[in-house]
């Protein structure tokens, strides 16, 4: 359970880290008139997003020769028709221009349309490799899939890679699409896929019966011919993502967490923490837990305050200082997190997947060994780790680990601080990035 | 063409055929999809042709895989291929003790369209394979001085291939057939990219130096041998002649041997000295970081020559018969060649 949001925070948190606490400041003192912010939104080429539906992120996962460019605009094709997306052209997913932002390659055609109840972003998925990359990162996340496979070929033996790969980034049901139908003549080998396909997701622990597996032409909707293999089956496809793929929980609807930027204390109220608000929302009253660095102490917001001016309620994003009632400054820092009571704990030790940048994207030139100690930046946290190998893994003294690897290693942070499954953070050495990571396990 | 000619004809062909010809059970195709990995399409074709006897479709599709697979691999021969495997391959490596052998080992590059088929167990076996293979073509060059020989690729696909998980079996097809095969069943083209081969010849009984073959590969994904970037580096050192070196010494080589591996492979390595010690693409400038011991952080020079005082090798690190690094290869997938 990634979020965008929240990935998009960890990411950058470090960045964040600092510049939000100067931005809160500053803020503070010089705020942005209404007027003046609301021009600067206005401003610019794009049309305006209007967030009325749930929005996910789905991927085609498939062999090369299945048709996933193909389906993808098939489905652009069919929904422009009701004005829910606009339509992409096969060549222009082809031919998407690798991108290279932050050092980090995202080669993903980004595509977009709408249903009744949702809005998705489509991305292909060009490589393992990549893709892990890319979801360690945080620069491109799949909330769910749509497995490709050829009615003519059925499942091929690099299916397997497939959907380890959906295993290994964390989605939990897939939706396949039986392409290219129109060239079996017996409908009972199609039988013969579904059965198959079914099987193959049953191995890897995806709900193999319950799975809807449309079959159909993506060749056909886009030529707008054949409507009962073709557009109608983009459409049943398209409702079978709606009805089976599940929402990521957003933000705002999770328990309450603000990683503690700073500490003030101001004479005649008490101590106030700032922060960005991670999730969830908090009203004043709320009651609250510091946790991280050995200590976990629960209070109460006695006020929110933001640009000098007292607040109600904070929500995701919102820059915000929380007064805490009998906190005294010395108590807390930089680092600990405000959460809704009992929702995070604090560990030290968690297994992680981990992405070594290479020297092209700014990282290290040589490789490390087990017992190499990093800066470990957890959202306002800065500890330091010991990254081992994982139990069991042979000729662990031996093992080597270089830019561009994506590796799972053992985490054993100096201090303990709030960790989830699925908390990214960032690995630095003498002031430069080393790589990135996503916690996969924690140790009680 | 032939899949679009063949539907288009089938009812007629149904027509005449209707009652000879049985349509293939599902099961049938199933199973015999289940042991050749072959489409759904062919596994029909293969039934329909040999009356829904399993084995005659085997053969039917051995014999098919001839015409089909080329057709395959000549539509998607054009294809770029980028990803795949370094395999490794060591025959026989010099052990220095009593029984004197010499060294039989290579290198290969096979790639393919996707990491997906990259990381694929079929693919991952005939990569192996093809190394295995080459390392049995391994032969001492008259012409060079050299133990490293590019292996011309035309001459290894026509070569029959070695099963490397059992070398006994009978082969049963050439590296290029094997090729077209896989082709036929990932649907993705596949290309052998180069080879290189080590040979040396078993020293005599009197000899005063050692060879040695260290090797490494990084980004292994089934088996230790094969990955995304692999190195075979040729060692030479003293020989304690007629003895041999002790077992003990045998295990600390060969430590030295994978770290020596490891710090090819992990560091920017492309020579072996050089002149500038700032230089670290030359081995012997870079600290010695892979070797997991008290020796860790200094040259590779210095810990090689302290490394064969301390286990006997040499009595002075001036001794020329220190362990010494004369030749390596470092291969990455997909990376540009000269």
């Amino acid at each position: 359970m990634l979020q965008l949001a929240s990935c998009k925070a960890a990411s950058h948190s470090f960045a964040l880290a600092r510049s939000s606490l100067r931005n809160v400041c500053q803020r503070n003192r010089v705020p942005v008139t209404s007027s003046a912010s609301s021009l600067l939104l206005r401003r610019g080429y794009a049309e305006v997003f209007k967030r009325n539906k749930p929005h996910m992120n789905i991927g085609t996962i498939g062999h090369v020769d299945h048709g996933k460019t193909t389906l993808t605009a098939a489905i652009t094709k069919v929904l422009s028709t009701e004005g829910a997306a606009k339509f992409t052209d096969y060549s222009q997913i082809d031919k998407a221009p690798e991108e290279k932002a932050r050092g980090i390659t995202i080669n993903s055609a980004h595509v977009e349309y709408e249903t009744p109840n949702r809005h998705y972003g489509h991305i292909d998925c060009p490589g393992h490799a990549d893709y892990i990359k890319n979801m360690i990162t945080g620069a491109a996340q799949m909330d769910g899939a749509i497995i490709v496979v050829s009615a003519t070929d059925g499942q091929m033996p690099q299916t397997r890679e497939h959907l380890l790969l959906a295993r290994q980034v964390g989605i939990k049901r897939l939706v396949v699409f039986i392409n290219k139908v129109d060239q079996i003549s017996d409908p009972e080998m199609l039988e013969l896929v579904d059965m198959e396909m079914r099987d193959l997701l049953n191995t890897y622990n995806f709900e193999g019966d319950n799975t809807p597996i449309i079959m159909g032409s993506a060749l056909a909707a886009l030529d707008g011919r054949n409507d009962d293999i073709g557009a109608s089956k983009i459409q049943e496809l398209v409702k079978a993502c709606d009805e089976w793929l599940e929402l990521p929980v957003r933000d705002l609807e999770k328990p309450f967490l603000m990683p503690i930027e700073d500490v003030f204390s101001i004479s005649g109220r008490g101590t106030v923490a700032t922060g960005r608000v991670e999730r969830g929302v908090a009203t004043k009253g709320t009651d609250v837990e510091i946790v991280g660095f050995g200590s976990s102490m629960k209070t109460t917001l006695t006020g929110i305050e933001m640009f000098h001016k007292e607040l109600e309620r904070a929500e995701a994003g919102d820059n915000m200082g929380a007064l805490l009632r009998g906190i005294k400054r010395e108590q807390i820092r930089r680092g600990q997190v405000l959460a809704a009571p009992g929702s995070v704990k604090s560990a030290k030790k968690f297994v992680a997947q981990i992405y070594v940048l290479t020297k092209e994207e700014g990282g290290r030139y040589t490789p490390f060994m087990a017992n190499y100690r990093p800066q470990c930046f957890v959202r306002t946290a800065d500890v330091t780790v010991a990254l081992t190998f994982p139990e069991g893994t042979p000729d662990a003294a031996e093992k080597m680990v270089m830019p561009g690897d994506n590796v799972e290693m053992v985490c054993d942070l100096v201090f303990d601080v709030a960790l989830e499954i699925g908390t990214r953070f960032t690995l630095r050495e003498a002031n430069k990035t080393i790589g990135t990571g996503i916690v996969t396990k924690i140790f009680e | 063409m032939l899949r679009n000619l063949r539907t288009a004809t089938s009812p007629a062909f149904r027509c005449l055929y209707s009652t000879a010809a049985e349509k293939p059970s599902l099961k049938l195709v199933a199973e015999l999809r289940k042991r050749t990995e072959v489409s759904i399409v062919k596994a029909r074709e293969a039934l329909s042709a040999s009356g829904n006897d399993v084995d005659a479709a085997l053969d039917w599709l051995q014999k098919d895989l001839v015409a089909s697979g080329a057709k395959k691999a000549a539509k998607v021969g054009g294809r770029a291929t980028n990803e795949g495997l370094i395999s490794t391959s060591v025959l026989s490596n010099f052990t220095g003790s009593r029984r004197l052998n010499g060294i039989r080992a290579a290198m290969v590059e096979l790639n393919c369209e996707t990491d997906f088929v990259g990381r694929n167990e079929l693919f991952g076996k005939l990569a192996s394979d093809i190394a295995h293979t080459a390392a049995f073509i391994a032969e001492t060059s008259k012409a060079s001085s050299s133990a490293f020989q590019p292996l011309p690729v035309d001459f290894l696909q026509d070569a029959p291939l070695i099963s490397s998980s059992n070398p006994g079996a009978e082969p049963t097809g050439t590296v290029a057939t094997s090729i077209r095969d896989l082709i036929a069943k990932v649907g993705e083209n596949v290309t052998l990219r180069r080879a290189v081969t080590v040979a040396a010849d078993p020293p005599a009984v009197e000899a005063s130096r050692a060879f040695r073959l260290a090797g490494y590969v990084h980004g292994t994904i089934h088996k230790p041998t094969e990955g995304r970037i692999g190195t075979l580096a040729l060692l030479g050192l003293k020989y304690p002649a007629p003895q041999g070196f002790s077992s003990e010494v045998l295990d600390k080589l060969q430590i030295l041997e994978r770290a020596l591996g490891r710090q090819i492979v992990g560091f920017d390595t492309r020579t072996i000295r050089s002149e500038n010690p700032e230089d670290h693409s030359a081995l012997y400038n870079q600290p010695f970081i892979t070797l997991p011991d008290v020796l860790n952080g200094q040259p590779v020079q210095e810990v090689l020559k302290r490394w064969s005082v301390q286990e006997g090798i040499v009595s002075d690190e001036n001794d020329p018969g220190a362990v010494e690094v004369i030749e390596f290869a470092k291969w990455a997938v997909g990376e540009p060649l000269e």
